[in-house]
């Protein structure tokens, strides 16, 4: 068994930025000389190490380049440069409810995006029940999903991505959208997952839960890795504000 | 391409969920569901049968089996394409949040339609079999249609490789999609479904000299050529009406066939070679 699930050595992000809107194919022909783009780096060499069993926090303001990292994690971008080496299934917990069709059923949808995460349709079948009884939509599971509450949308999204058997978890900021006591079991369902030796790399604005949860936190700011810790080193320091504000606004969390 | 087919079969489960959800998105909200799948092409047929019989009067015999036995296989071909040419633009959010071999989205579009392709055939042969009982005179069902398969297999491929171009081009410039829509439109007229492929061979406003050469070269269109083998190998040939004139039914020119399956390989493997070239640009499209 390996154990380092997640190593990145220099990885670079870069974007082009155009400022022409959609594309069109006469824009194309038309402008091709003069088309006006602009390089965004997101992230500028990030390299660390995750350990097995780890819970590793990403901190940062916006457009530090957090959900830029967690995307490239779960391979929606490819890297400009650099490496990712990820040992063992990802799930990736990115936007909650962001693989469901609103006409299809509760049911239908734990079905599609087990098969998306990776499982079979009958690894699927078998972990059905507990799925749907994590989520608490058991009375709504033949209900299509556009009738969902947030909530129960969070809670389905979530119980998924923790019943895949994943070895490595991405949580972008998503906990939040359960109430309290839904919010107690998916703790306790990441504890679980922790002590059956699952790695987590996430990231939240909310300190209590960094602190709860995170072995060790990395601050990233700029597109770079400024400060790596115990939480009770970064969280102090990185509250007490850091230098000015990052140039590139909002545009990393597309 | 080795790796991409690899990691495509790796989530070959995907590909059969999306067909399956694409086929009960489609009539989710309806109350007959799946049944619509039998009901718009047999609703073709007695239109078309109907047309044919009262108004266009074409005196050939079975002229609706003709028309028929090209414009189920025209329909799949367009409405494949067009489908599958919006197939990544639409599902761009879940492309943006979830990683999965995109060429999925295509395929499975084109997958789900080639489906109601061959339910159109099955109500094709019900057909058939039903004009048979009021006409026993030949019957229908013949050898010939054991190549039906083949015919299959190469429509397939042409569908698949321009399905893959069309919705990675589509993904960056949306003028494809009305591109395709035209072209689609004028290349219906360009093809043996509405007259027959004899009319080409045999046309009255063609020097002699050069009638040969036009027949060819319309069928170096492999749509066009697979309109006319479906058509030789679904219905059994009887004499053509041109006019007044009788003319022989050709037999398939399995040369140029040949040719059309060539081309349709080469479109699959220059659609998939293209779309993975573009698609992880897919996610930072402008």
């Amino acid at each position: 068994m390996n154990d380092t699930p997640i190593s990145l050595r220099d990885l670079r992000k870069e974007f082009v930025l155009s400022h022409q809107g959609a594309a069109s194919i006469k824009a194309a022909l038309l402008w091709w000389k003069r088309r006006s783009f602009e390089r965004l780096e997101v992230l500028r060499g990030v390299s660390f190490d995750v350990r097995r069993g780890e819970c590793v926090a990403v901190l940062g303001r916006n457009g530090a380049g957090k959900s830029t990292l967690l995307s490239l994690l779960a391979r929606v971008y490819k890297p400009t440069s650099g490496t990712i080496a990820l040992r063992g299934r990802v799930a990736p917990l990115l936007e909650l409810g962001a693989g469901f069709h609103p006409d299809l059923t509760g049911l239908e949808n734990v079905f599609f995006n087990g098969v998306v995460l990776g499982l079979t349709r009958r690894e699927v079948a078998e972990r059905v029940d507990a799925i749907v009884d994590f989520a608490e939509v058991r009375r709504h599971i033949d209900a299509p999903v556009r009738t969902y509450s947030s909530g129960m949308l969070a809670r389905l999204g979530f119980s998924i991505a923790v019943h895949v058997d994943a070895e490595i978890l991405l949580v972008d900021e998503v906990l939040a959208v359960g109430d309290y006591a839904f919010e107690r079991k998916c703790y306790a369902k990441i504890d679980e997952f922790r002590t059956g030796g699952g790695t987590i790399l996430f990231v939240s604005h909310e300190m209590s839960d960094v602190r709860r949860v995170a072995d060790r936190c990395l601050w990233l700011s700029e597109g770079r890795i400024v400060l790596e810790g115990t939480p009770d080193e970064v969280i102090p320091r990185y509250e007490a504000g850091y230098g000015p504000d990052p140039d590139g606004g909002t545009a990393t969390s597309l | 391409m080795l790796a991409e087919l690899k990691e495509l079969w790796r989530f070959r489960e995907l590909l059969v969920s999306m067909v399956e959800r694409e086929l009960k998105i489609r009539y989710k909200n309806s109350l007959f569901g799946f049944l619509w799948s039998l009901i718009v092409p047999l609703v073709t047929v007695v239109v078309m049968t109907l047309v044919f019989k009262f108004f266009l009067r074409n005196a050939t015999d079975n002229f609706s089996a003709y028309v028929l036995a090209a414009y189920l296989p025209y329909m799949f071909f367009q409405l494949a394409l067009l489908d599958s040419a919006q197939s990544v633009l639409l599902a761009l959010p879940l492309v943006r949040k979830i990683y999965f071999p995109r060429e999925i989205l295509p395929l499975s579009l084109i997958v789900s339609n080639f489906i109601h392709f061959v339910l159109a055939l099955v109500v094709f042969f019900a057909y058939l079999l039903f004009v048979w009982i009021r006409h026993p005179q030949v019957w229908p069902f013949r050898l010939e249609m054991l190549w039906l398969p083949v015919l299959l297999a190469v429509n397939l491929c042409l569908v698949t490789g321009l399905g893959l171009l069309f919705s990675a081009l589509n993904t960056f410039y949306e003028d494809v999609k009305y591109f395709l829509s035209v072209t689609l439109y004028v290349n219906f007229f360009l093809c043996p479904v509405m007259y027959f492929s004899e009319d080409v061979r045999y046309s009255g406003l063609i020097p002699a000299q050069y009638r040969e050469l036009v027949y060819t070269l319309y069928h170096l269109n492999p749509i066009a050529m697979l309109c006319t083998a479906y058509r030789k190998v679904l219905v059994a040939p009887g004499p053509i009406l041109q006019g007044k004139e009788r003319i022989a039914p050709m037999a398939l020119d399995w040369g140029l066939f040949a040719v059309c399956a060539g081309v349709s390989l080469f479109v699959l493997w220059f659609g998939y070679a293209t779309f993975n070239r573009l698609k992880w640009r897919f996610v930072e499209r402008p």
